[in-house]
């Protein structure tokens, strides 16, 4: 073993999304189904069943025309560090098919060793999490363009958002090549991030200053990263769940439309923590 | 010795001893589980080398530029091309499904002619030589009857070397029926002419404009480039820019715009003039610049005697103070910018709007200026030598064209959605059309009375690479490589300020047994000989490619596009009151089919960058990304404001049929506080015939509800809406 | 229990249990037989590879060993069996007359066409192997898990696992999946025996907050006797 690989730095890759800027266009959904081998059906209009790791809602601010608005929310998987080191998948797996990997704070996915209990589904208070009812199937002629960097998923077992691990593997593979241990910020992107035509993903290393997102969220580690940025917020704050995406917006209600609040709860005060 | 039960028993213990302290137990239940996790239908995506190859996307008009990953010779992702002047590194969500077209279903995979029925689906494989003997047979025989004229094609623009070899070809041949697909370009183009006294494509410079006040374009809808404006949006968020955004829905622009205000749709025009006057009023303008300029003061008469505020407010339902609040900020802004051309602007709309928007800019001095409009000289590169006519073709070109562009209207260069009137009222035919690059049978309104006036054309040959609706009630097709798979140049997209052209690559080897069109056309010139052939010196498309591109070769070659140094702007004078203009001295906007009693309902299509609308349909991970609000199952949706829906007694999920004049579909009903009371929204793009099953059958064709209206002033489509009834099922 | 019954096991045990214990030990035997000697017959399928390659004989005659043919590229991936290209270089004509050589130009060079070489070390879709991580950064040898295959003169029969279809290299030759030498099987268990020792992971000590001080199974993990099966830490570093 080299001496600098035996003391890298723990990395928490996070994203900031800017919901001021993003458009709603969809661009991260597809980038990410296509670098991810992610499989589609004839009918994709059933929500629930319709595997999109990052999926974009829509938000609407509730009030009638003409003062109604609305806001779009792309929503990947959260990768949650947890209060404990426990995200709440994590900690319900039966078959230790998702783990928390503290060195780049990636929540994993292993298709082989899921059995489809669909535990880690229910757990998941942002439904990140899609389960294949069925056998993945490519018309004819269409798996040539599937990536060898992800393996595609058979019928019963559950995916998610990956962070596209696998690229940050092929960085690696770079680096260790030319001698190197520690990545630029940006030789690893994720695919949403990289396609996302408004630019309104940024995705790095929260424990590093110097990356973009760190510098946007400007997250407190001592109190599970929550974000500093008096415009950032995360999605169930209150839940503990300490996700490592973070929204940012200019407008009260998108923020507010983060976490739930009962009826006449101060929003200003409470809405984080 | 008897093998009593004992004994047998006491073997099968022993074997089953055996057994466990063997390795055969063990060793099956790793390897069935191994088994079980990796089905042998589940595929395996071969690993190999990795690369990329620099390309440009021609899924639209948009031009952007993409890098394609490739492992060994398969294409496995398409990305946004880093550094590239339209979008560097962004992509849109067709651009990204580029591989789903190349390598899916729906490809035409060799030249098919009709067995059965037009558009049964029957098709006869067919080779090469005998697609191209087909084709040549059936325009010899035309010509020899001298019916030259009577041959016809659509093709999706008119620049490019693909679409200009078609006119070389038609012009060769001796007709003068060279159709392009409409589009907002189209009445820009117009509006230069007509305005400014030149023949330019219109730039905007949208990344440095301050102010930008939008009359229904959906500028992060799909209008112009798409991720070039994607963009200039967050530009403009992250620098405080402000953008106002006029249309009658709540559109994602709207939604991230700072302003929107809802108006009656069909008066915007009115709503310009109506800004004009203010500023004319308060003397927001450069007076010493601006008066001298010609036709200004009949502009001037014009706007104070028409539109003054309050006469502006009862035509367009915006209130009084909002006009001149937002003409004061629109002046005032150091750079204003007013764009026009309904969400992807993929119809032309009205001239009147076109020439009232930009009189406004002309107004604010933002003509040929940084942040403003720009009149671009199209890049000339095709300089092709003069071709020399026969004596068939020079009477054929004499003719006057079957839509009545350059005759009835004079400006217009092409007006394909006169065409199925003009056929079906029987006042003009066909006798062999050509379509490439375009799927007028889906795209252009009234499709239903397109289809039939086809039905009339005895010989329809498509050269669409892709399963679409007209190519499957054509009679021959001679399918194209993909994008991916050809080189073509792609000229610079609408609305930049400067030359940008692009060069599509083979990016892998013809998947089948498909030609480069260009080179389908450079055959059939040859085998019919004589001044035909000679106008095609070339020995193939790629040879006439590359000599066309000349020096500019070898840099498109390599870096996948060319652009100008600076913005070459074409220079006349300027007119802010051209005759055509005339017709605004009372206000009316083009009026919508179908009477107010029949169809107390306004249907107003809405555009979103997860439907393509044009030639090329949702590939599958696209149609995918629609949300449930706007296709659900087979049914699409439409948008009503919930105060519409408890007047007419619809809740939320209801199906029900719309009715218009020219059609009647089953939708379900999604309530909407975004959409102004009394209009009913539908989107484009969906209601397709043809293509894949993840794409076919799939909600309701907005063009089968709507048909042209003819603009009395340039001829193009310039409907908006029509009429409608919603009723329960 | 009457006396009869008694009798009459006395005799059965009398007579019977020479016999029982017989068709035990041939019961046991049997199985034994069939489940070490016959099943794995059964088992595996036997393959020749297209062309017998010479290891020894290329080793010879190129500058940079293993590497010369089995290469980084420069994005990091590693190049595995060479392609029909890279052999092409010396190989556009037959050298010498062995006759598989003879049949290499002529049925694969001459037409273009890639050897559908048979791949010992080929891994399930789900494994994920870095083979820089391992002799680049970790500056491993490749006999570490290809053995001395460097050393052959002939292609070894290739053992297709009729349930699996991958390789008898994975389990190892020895049906009771033990080993010598680390080289012999290929299995997870044998990544993580390796992985557990070397305390490949990353300096807990060093990580920031919070991981230093949480009760962590990563802690466990830093520690010779978790399994990398049951500890959640790191899947994804082996796994796609």
């Amino acid at each position: 073993m080299k001496e600098e690989g035996k003391h890298k730095k723990a990395k928490k890759y996070g994203m900031v999304i800017n919901l001021d800027e993003c458009t709603g266009c969809g661009a991260c959904m597809v980038a990410c189904m296509a670098e991810n081998n992610v499989p589609f059906r004839e009918d994709e209009s059933n929500k629930l069943d319709s595997i999109a790791w990052m999926r974009v809602y829509k938000l609407t601010n509730g009030k009638s025309y003409p003062e109604a608005d609305i806001c779009y929310l792309p929503r990947p998987c959260m990768h949650c560090e947890g209060d404990h080191g426990h995200s709440p998948c994590v900690s319900v797996c039966p078959a230790t098919a998702t783990d928390y990997n503290y060195e780049t704070g990636i929540v994993s996915q292993i298709y082989t060793r899921c059995f489809g209990c669909r535990y880690c589904m229910a757990a998941c208070p942002y439904h990140a999490r899609y389960f294949n009812w069925w056998d993945p199937v490519w018309p004819e002629g269409s798996t040539k363009y599937l990536s060898p960097n992800v393996s595609p998923r058979m019928r019963g077992v559950v995916e998610k958002c990956s962070f596209c691990f696998h690229r940050y593997q092929l960085a690696m593979d770079k680096a260790y090549l030319e001698g190197r241990t520690v990545l630029e910020e940006d030789e690893y992107q994720t695919s949403c991030t990289q396609a996302c035509p408004a630019g309104a993903i940024t995705f790095g290393d929260l424990n590093n200053p110097e990356h973009k997102v760190h510098q946007l969220a400007k997250p407190d580690n001592k109190h599970g990263g929550r974000p500093g940025n008096p415009n950032v917020f995360r999605l169930l704050e209150r839940l503990g769940t300490n996700p490592k995406v973070y929204y940012m917006s200019s407008r009260e209600w998108v923020r507010q439309a983060g976490d739930n609040y009962i009826d006449n709860e101060d929003f200003a005060k409470n809405y984080r923590h | 010795m008897e093998i009593g039960r004992r004994s047998f028993l006491s073997f099968i213990i022993g074997g089953a001893a055996g057994t466990a302290i063997s390795p055969l137990p063990w060793k099956l239940i790793d390897d069935s589980s191994i088994w079980s996790q990796n089905w042998p239908w589940t595929p395996v995506p071969p690993d190999g080398e990795y690369s990329q190859s620099n390309s440009v996307c021609t899924l639209c008009p948009g031009g952007c530029g993409i890098t394609v990953r490739k492992v060994d010779d398969r294409a496995v992702k398409i990305e946004g091309m880093k550094g590239h002047p339209v979008n560097d590194g962004g992509i849109c969500v067709m651009g990204l499904s580029g591989l789903q077209l190349l390598y899916g279903p729906t490809r035409v995979k060799t030249p098919l002619k009709r067995a059965g029925k037009r558009g049964e689906g029957k098709w006869e494989k067919i080779s090469w030589d005998e697609a191209i003997s087909d084709v040549t047979k059936k325009l010899a025989e035309i010509r020899s009857k001298g019916e030259s004229h009577a041959v016809g094609s659509i093709v999706n623009s008119d620049s490019g070397t693909v679409p200009n070899l078609f006119k070389r070809f038609l012009t060769a041949y001796g007709s003068p029926n060279f159709m392009t697909m409409p589009s907002m370009q189209d009445s820009y183009n117009m509006t230069m002419l007509l305005m400014q006294g030149v023949s330019a494509q219109v730039g905007f410079d949208a990344e440095n404009a301050d102010f930008i006040l939008s009359f229904g374009s959906g500028i992060i809808d799909g209008w112009g480039s798409p991720v070039r404006m994607f963009k200039a949006n967050s530009a403009w968020k992250v620098n405080g820019k402000k953008v106002v955004q006029i249309e009658s829905r709540l559109s994602n622009t709207a939604a991230k715009s700072d302003k929107w205000i809802p108006i009656k749709p069909g008066t915007e025009a009115a709503l310009a003039l109506g800004i004009a006057n203010v500023i004319i009023m308060e003397s927001l303008y450069n007076r010493e610049n601006i008066e001298s300029q010609s036709g200004f003061d009949a502009f001037k008469e014009l706007v104070l005697n028409e539109y003054s505020t309050d006469n502006v407010s009862s035509i367009t339902g915006i209130n009084s103070a909002t006009i001149v609040s937002l003409a004061k900020n629109f002046a005032q802004a150091s750079k204003p910018l007013a764009i026009c051309g309904k969400g992807q602007g993929s119809t032309p709309g009205s001239l009147n709007e076109f020439m009232a928007v930009h009189a406004l800019n002309a107004l604010v001095g933002n003509i040929n200026k940084e942040g403003g409009v720009w009149a671009v000289s199209e890049s000339d590169y095709i300089k092709w030598p003069e071709l020399e006519m026969d004596s068939i073709a020079e009477s054929g070109m004499q003719k006057e064209r079957i839509d009545g562009a350059g005759s009835e209207y004079p400006h217009a260069k092409s007006l394909l959605n006169r065409l199925a009137e003009v056929i079906n009222s029987g006042d003009g035919s066909l006798g062999a059309l050509f379509v490439s690059d375009a799927n007028p049978l889906y795209s252009m309104p009234d499709s239903k009375a397109l289809n039939t006036a086809f039905d009339s054309i005895p010989f329809v040959v498509s050269f669409s690479s892709y399963m679409d609706e007209t190519a499957s009630n054509s009679d021959l097709i001679l399918p194209n490589h993909v994008y991916l798979e050809r080189y073509e140049d792609v000229p610079t997209p609408g609305g930049l300020q400067k030359n940008v052209i692009g060069l599509t690559k083979p990016v892998v080897t013809p998947q089948f047994n498909t030609k480069n069109v260009g080179d389908s056309i450079i055959l059939i010139a040859k085998a019919l000989g004589g001044s035909i052939a000679d106008a095609f010196p070339w020995d193939s498309y790629d040879a006439c490619l590359k000599e066309t591109l000349g020096d500019k070769w070898d840099v498109l070659e390599e870096n996948g596009f060319w652009s100008d140094s600076d913005s070459k702007v074409a220079t006349g004078e300027f007119n802010f009151y051209p005759d055509a203009m005339k017709s605004l001295s009372s206000f009316s906007s083009v009026s919508i089919e179908g009477s107010t009693i029949s169809y107390p309902l306004v249907l107003i299509p809405y555009d979103s960058i997860r439907l393509a609308n044009g030639y090329i349909g949702d590939p599958p991970f696209v149609i995918k990304t629609v949300e449930d609000t706007v296709l659900k199952g087979k049914t699409a949706c439409v948008e009503i404001n919930p105060k519409t829906g408890k007047e007419l007694g619809l809740t939320e999920g209801r199906y029900a049929f719309i009715h218009t004049p020219r059609g009647k579909a089953k939708v379900k009903v999604h309530l909407y506080e975004g959409i102004m009371p009394g209009i009913v929204a539908l989107p484009r793009g969906l209601g397709h015939t043809a293509y894949d099953k993840y794409l076919a059958g799939k909600g309701c064709n907005f063009n089968e509800l709507i048909g042209p209206a003819e603009d009395p002033i340039s001829g193009l489509d310039a409907a908006w809406g029509i009429r409608a009834r919603l009723t329960k099922i | 229990m009457s006396i009869q019954d008694d009798k009459a096991k006395e005799v059965s045990a009398d007579g019977a249990a020479g016999p029982i214990i017989l068709f035990f030990i041939l019961g046991l035997a049997a199985s034994l037989v069939f489940g070490w000697v016959i099943f794995p017959k059964l088992l595996y399928s036997q393959k020749k590879q297209p062309i017998d390659f010479n290891h020894v004989l290329h080793v010879e005659a190129v500058d940079e060993g293993c590497e010369s043919c089995h290469f980084f590229r420069e994005d990091g991936s590693f190049s595995g069996i060479p392609e029909l290209a890279q052999c092409v270089d010396c190989h556009e004509e037959a050298q010498g007359e062995d006759p598989n050589e003879v049949k290499f130009v002529e049925e694969y060079v001459a037409n273009g066409r890639e050897v559908p070489w048979l791949v010992y070390a080929r891994q399930p879709d789900c494994v994920f192997f870095s083979h820089v991580a391992h002799v680049k950064e970790a500056e491993m040898d490749c006999g570490t898990c290809h053995g001395h295959i460097g050393e052959s003169e002939h292609s070894r029969v290739y053992e297709e696992n009729r349930i699996t279809g991958y390789s008898r290299d994975i389990w190892g030759k020895n049906i009771s999946g033990l080993k010598k030498h680390t080289w012999e099987r290929m299995k997870m268990d044998d990544c993580a025996e390796c992985h557990a020792t070397k305390e490949i992971k990353t300096d807990v000590e060093t990580l920031p907050w919070p991981i230093n001080w949480l009760p962590l199974p990563y802690k466990k993990q830093t520690g010779n006797q978790a399994s990398v099966t049951t500890v959640k830490e790191a899947c994804f570093v082996c796994h796609k």
